[in-house]
Formats: C-alpha cells, sequence, structure tokens
C-alpha cells in the first residue's frame, strides 16, 4: 500500500478505450505534450479517437472481449509503440485490477490507482465491509456469491422490498434490477445475472435496499502519492432510466455547506481506507431525510466528470496524469464552494419515444452547439456510422452558468442548436426534461424519469406555422430533386439504354 | 408542378410554378430558401428565419425545423392521381410486424404463437449495445407468427415476431 514516489516518466500515453472519452484524454495529453496512441477495433477504424491520435494500433475484431477487453493485445500496442503510460478511461478494463497489474509487469505506468485499490473497491462486498471499518454508513444488503435459495430467503425476510439487485463486478447500470414485488423476484435476478454474464463475464449480484425516494450524489476525489486525499465536491446524477445516467449537475440542490463538508469527510475517509490514490467516485445515496450512505467506489474516471472540471476549474484528467507521474497533484483543498453550477445532458442514440430503444446508422447531419457556457465532449462526426457494438452514448453536452437556472437556460438553447440527422436520438428527452416543473425545480429522485416523467406531458406541439414551413420546405427540396433527376436522365451519356442503366443499378444496390 | 404534401396527417397543395413563384393552399406566397450544406437549408418566410434540416428517406421526407421532427410525404400531381385510384393507398392491414430496431443477438422470445398479448406486453429481448431492450406490443393482439429463436443474431429491421 506504500505509494511509489520514484517519479513516473510519462511522455507517450496508449488510451485503452474508444469514442468521446478516448478523445477528451487525447486533447488533455495533447495539452501537456504528450503523444497519443490510439487503439481500435475492427469497427473503429473510422472513429475519432483514431482520426485524434498520433498513432494509432489495430486490435481486432469489433466485439470488446476481441478488442478492447484483450489486455494482451493492448500491452502489446503500448510496446509496439514504446507507450510508457496508458488511461484506461471508464468502462472496459477500467476497473480491472489485473490490467493495471498488467501494465505495472510490463513497466507501464497505469493512470489510475493501485491493483489493489481497484480489487478493494471493485469487490463490492469488500468495499462495504472496507468502509464500513471506517466509520461510513452503508445500505443494508447482502454479500455477493450467494444461490439463488438464499437470496431469496434473504429478499423475503431480511431486506425486504423493493430491492436492488447488483452486478458484483457492476457499473454502468448493466446487470441491475430493482424489484419490488417477491413473485417478480426470481424473473429479475435470473435477467440481471444474465445481463451481468454478457457485459463482465461474472454473473455474480448481490441484493441491497431500493431507498425509495433517494438521490444518487456521488463526490469526487483526487489523491496523489504524497499523502493527500480532497474531494471536488459532489455531482447530483439523480436522473437515471435503468440505472443508465442521463443528466447530472454539479453542485447538487439537496446540499448545503454543512452536509458537502460532512458527505466529502465521509467520501475522503472511504478513498482512504484502501489506501486510494489518483482520480475516483464516491457514489452514495441520499435518502429522503438526508440521511445518506455509501454505495460503491468508482476508482476510475466519470463519464459525468466534466460538471465538476466546470465549477472547480480542475482539469480532472490533466490531475490524473500529474498524479500518476509521481508530482502532488494541483489542487490541494477540498472544495466546499463550487463556481457557479454545471450541467451535463448525456446525448445516446436511443429513441425516447420507443421505450429508448438503441439506434444505429449513419449521422448525416450533426450540428453541435457552442457559445458562452457551452462545452461538448463529442466521439462523433458528420458521415460517421453508429455500430451497435458499443455504448449508445455518442456525445455530452455540458453548460455552465453563474447560477442553475442559468445553466438550465444555456442548457435549453444549446439542445435547440444541436441538429444530429440520421439516427433517433434522445435530444427531445432532454428537452423536455428541462421543461419539466420538478426538475427546474429540483425535486428530483433515481426514480423520477422512470415513474413521474413522460415524454408527453411537456411536449409543446408545433405551431401552424412551423408545420407550413417544414411542408413547404419539403416540397421545395422535392420539386429540386425533381428539375436535378430530369436533368440527369435527358443528358443521355450513358452507353446504354436508362432502363438498362437503371436495373443495373438496382442489382448494385442488392 | 403541383404537389399535395402530408405532414403530421394535415395537406397541403402547394405549387411550383416554373419561374420559382410558391403558392400554398392558393395563396401566393414570398419566400426565400437557400441550400446551405448537404440537407441543411435556410427558409425565410415573413421575416421569420428558419433552418431546416430535410432528408429523403424510406420515401418520405424528414424535416427537422424549430426543434421538430417532422414526417412528410411529398406526392406531385401523377403519383398523387395514381394513388386516388387504388383507393387511397394506404391502408392498414391489421397485422404489425416486430422487428429488430437494431443487430442484436435473440435472448428470448417470451410468448409462444397462438397467445394473446397485451399492448406494452414484451415479446422479444435482445441484446444490443450491451444491454438487453425489450421489444413490447404496440397493441392487443395474437401472435401469428414467430421468426426468430432465442440464441440466434438478427440484422436491423428483421421480422421477429407477427402479431394480428
Amino acid at each position: 500500500m506504500t505509494a511509489e514516489l520514484t517519479p513516473q516518466k510519462i511522455s507517450k500515453v496508449l488510451i485503452a478505450n474508444r469514442g468521446e472519452i478516448a478523445v477528451r484524454v487525447i486533447r488533455a495529453c495533447r495539452d501537456l505534450g504528450i503523444k497519443t496512441v490510439a487503439v481500435y477495433s475492427e469497427a473503429d477504424r473510422a472513429a475519432l479517437h483514431v482520426r485524434y491520435a498520433d498513432e494509432a494500433v489495430f486490435i481486432g475484431a469489433p466485439a470488446p472481449r476481441e478488442s478492447y477487453l484483450r489486455i494482451d493485445k493492448i500491452i502489446d500496442a503500448a510496446r509496439r509503440t514504446g507507450a510508457d503510460a496508458v488511461h484506461p478511461g471508464y468502462g472496459f478494463l477500467a476497473e480491472k485490477a489485473e490490467f493495471a497489474a498488467a501494465c505495472a509487469d510490463a513497466g507501464i505506468t497505469f493512470i489510475g490507482p493501485s491493483p489493489y485499490a481497484i480489487e478493494k473497491m471493485g469487490d463490492k462486498q469488500t468495499a462495504r465491509d472496507t468502509v464500513r471499518k471506517a466509520g461510513v454508513p452503508i445500505v443494508p444488503g447482502t454479500e455477493p456469491g450467494l444461490r439463488d435459495e438464499d437470496l431469496i430467503e434473504a429478499a423475503n425476510n431480511q431486506i425486504g422490498f423493493p430491492l436492488m439487485v447488483k452486478a458484483s463486478a457492476g457499473g454502468g447500470g448493466k446487470g441491475m434490477r430493482v424489484v419490488h414485488r417477491a413473485e417478480d423476484f426470481p424473473e429479475a435476478l435470473a435477467i440481471a445475472r444474465r445481463e451481468a454474464e454478457s457485459a463482465f463475464g461474472d454473473g455474480t449480484v448481490y441484493l441491497e435496499k431500493f431507498l425509495v425516494g433517494g438521490r444518487h450524489i456521488e463526490f469526487q476525489i483526487l489523491a496523489d502519492m504524497h499523502g493527500n486525499t480532497i474531494h471536488l465536491g459532489e455531482r447530483e446524477c439523480s436522473i437515471q432510466r435503468r440505472h443508465q445516467k442521463l443528466v447530472e449537475e454539479a453542485p447538487s440542490v439537496a446540499l448545503d455547506e454543512n452536509m458537502r463538508q460532512r458527505m466529502g469527510d465521509m467520501a475522503i475517509a472511504a478513498a482512504q481506507a484502501v489506501g486510494y490514490v489518483n482520480a475516483g467516485t464516491i457514489e452514495c445515496m441520499v435518502d429522503k431525510d438526508r440521511n445518506f450512505y455509501f454505495l460503491e467506489m468508482n476508482t476510475r474516471l466519470q463519464v459525468e466528470h466534466p460538471v465538476t472540471e466546470l465549477v472547480t476549474g480542475v482539469d480532472l484528467v490533466k490531475e490524473q496524469i500529474r498524479i500518476a507521474r509521481g508530482r502532488r497533484m494541483g489542487p490541494t483543498e477540498s472544495v466546499l464552494k463550487p463556481n457557479g453550477w454545471a450541467m451535463e445532458c448525456r446525448i445516446n442514440a436511443e429513441d425516447p419515444y420507443n421505450n429508448f430503444i438503441p439506434s444505429v446508422g449513419k449521422i448525416t447531419t450533426l450540428i453541435t452547439p457552442t457559445g458562452p457556457g457551452v462545452r461538448v465532449d463529442s466521439g462523433v462526426y458528420s458521415g460517421y456510422e453508429i455500430t451497435p457494438y458499443y455504448d449508445s452514448m455518442i456525445a455530452k453536452l455540458i453548460c455552465w452558468g453563474e447560477t442553475r437556472s442559468e445553466a438550465m437556460l444555456r442548457m435549453r438553447r444549446a439542445l435547440s442548436e444541436f441538429t444530429i440527422m440520421g439516427l433517433k436520438h434522445n435530444i427531445p428527452f432532454h428537452q423536455n426534461l428541462l421543461n419539466s416543473f420538478s426538475f427546474i425545480a429540483g425535486q428530483i429522485d433515481t426514480k423520477f424519469v422512470e415513474e413521474r416523467f413522460s415524454m408527453s406531458t411537456y411536449y409543446a406541439p408545433p405551431t401552424e406555422e412551423e408545420l407550413e414551413a417544414a411542408a413547404i420546405a419539403a416540397t421545395l427540396v422535392a420539386d429540386r430533386n425533381r428539375r436535378l433527376t430530369g436533368q440527369v436522365v435527358t443528358q443521355g451519356t450513358r452507353d446504354t439504354s436508362n432502363w438498362k442503366w437503371f436495373t443495373r443499378y438496382e442489382r448494385m444496390k442488392r | 408542378m403541383k404537389y399535395v404534401t402530408t405532414i403530421n396527417d394535415k395537406k397541403f397543395e402547394i405549387e411550383i410554378t416554373n419561374d420559382g413563384r410558391l403558392i400554398v393552399n392558393g395563396q401566393p406566397r414570398e419566400f426565400d430558401f437557400l441550400h446551405l450544406d448537404e440537407a441543411l437549408y435556410s427558409l425565410i418566410m415573413q421575416n421569420q428565419s428558419h433552418e431546416v434540416v430535410v432528408e429523403q428517406r424510406d420515401g418520405e421526407y424528414e424535416i427537422l425545423l424549430g426543434g421538430h421532427l417532422f414526417a412528410a410525404r411529398v406526392l406531385d400531381e401523377r403519383a398523387q392521381l395514381m394513388a386516388s385510384r387504388r383507393g387511397g393507398g394506404f391502408t392498414e392491414t391489421g397485422e404489425i410486424t416486430i422487428r429488430a430496431p437494431m443487430p442484436g443477438l435473440v435472448v428470448a422470445i417470451p410468448v409462444s404463437e397462438g397467445d394473446t398479448v397485451k399492448a406494452g406486453q414484451t415479446v422479444v429481448i435482445l441484446e444490443s449495445m450491451k444491454m438487453q431492450n425489450e421489444l413490447k406490443s404496440p397493441r392487443d393482439g395474437t401472435v401469428q407468427r414467430i421468426s426468430a429463436e432465442a440464441g440466434q443474431t438478427v440484422e436491423q429491421k428483421k421480422i421477429l415476431v407477427t402479431i394480428t
């Protein structure tokens, strides 16, 4: 557990990830004058992170277990390119202790915590035990690894309903189910196990009491090898659907400075309990009576890290690299008074009008918002094709304002500028959410979206003028197309008749 | 050329004359329509400035305007005539097909042929993008045909279940 204090040389970083987070890490490296290496699967040859990196190494088939989860191929890519450090991003190998250890064995700096800390916190039960010993309150639940019969027994007699089935190796809402009635429990258990098995290769689950009306609030931790551990305040992540966060903000309307101090102290204690070094997140539940409980620690950079960056001015990825180099981290004190308000909307290729089913296809038009207080972290571009192999999140829209109201108004403005065509996406969801009185008032909990929000409630129908303008635009384009096609056909420059050419073209398209 | 454009169940009779004038439902209209890039257009009418994306997809036009996504059908005079001879054309057969909205792995089909299903009932569980997605029946009905099985990898738009 003693920290290594010899300064680590970092001159070239391999990013063991894809999509927007790989681009985010590349940007931090560029800022620091560090060279970058991207890895990519067959499905990602045209991905943005491959275009932005200095070097790119092909690592295999599209399925993650053939590429982004292959420790051997990634270490080999680092060796071949002379990368002296690896940044894991989030997801994929970010919370695999085995990967951090393999990097260390290969003499490559892992930009993240020690394998020991990942192991301890990665096993959710060990994490709960460890932090409980450090005096941190936890949500009641079972240990993992129990057989189905024992889980059913525990569910009925010890924990009660509602409860949550969670994957031991979990994260990102995979393998997680809320169960309200005893009779639904066996089926939910089976689904959770299947999902956990397919997402993490490990079907182990455990149970946890579900706190009704609870908020999901997490604390950003930074710790260096010189014994400094601080927090950078909280993020409110209660806007979720099927345990996938959709909107995050910093700070939270539910916390005042006193509570921020108490929860922050708890978060620091939880991180110190495993000798944590680098950036990490302590996830908590806060119930209706403002009691808080430790849920789990994410031993990596979070998707929603930008909201913290905007209210603290800290570049978390740069700090991660600085810490991994063995230097003292930049900020020296915990943040009790965040600067202004930040909000993030995750832009997912999902159809909000059809049960949020993922959508695949080519992005035909993409216009990203800009202007004061607007940041877009994106992994896509116009002409890019979304494949079914990876997460449906394609970009993050983050807005900052002096106050929560200003941040929300900017978010509304930015969402109205954001244009994505070619596939279904959840921008309409965000627009409706930002019209919802409960959300505007900050009255939210983790079940808000699923139980008290509907796409139709705050839907503002188009005006007659808009309808007519749309009809006119479509007709003008149709007319234009008709005239253009007419011209091509009458040119007669092809050596066969138009009919023959037409059938050949049809055949080609098959 | 005269067109009938249907959008959100509302019909507009729109004429674009050979010299480029616009007549909407019999009324001449001033307009300024500019092609900006690919599918992006700017439309100014009565000083109202609209940024519009228009894309052609599956024989229809998709229009994004003012944050609203519209689907429009544009028929010229001849197509309109043919459609009316067919007796209006677009009839409902009463059969609904549940198709794979994306490529994926069929995890389970929790219904059998002949089962009655309720609107919102899960008929297929499809795994894609690392998530298990429940495909639900859009209305009450009877499962007429199951065209896939658990464990099968399916392409996008593959018909999985037919409900009558």
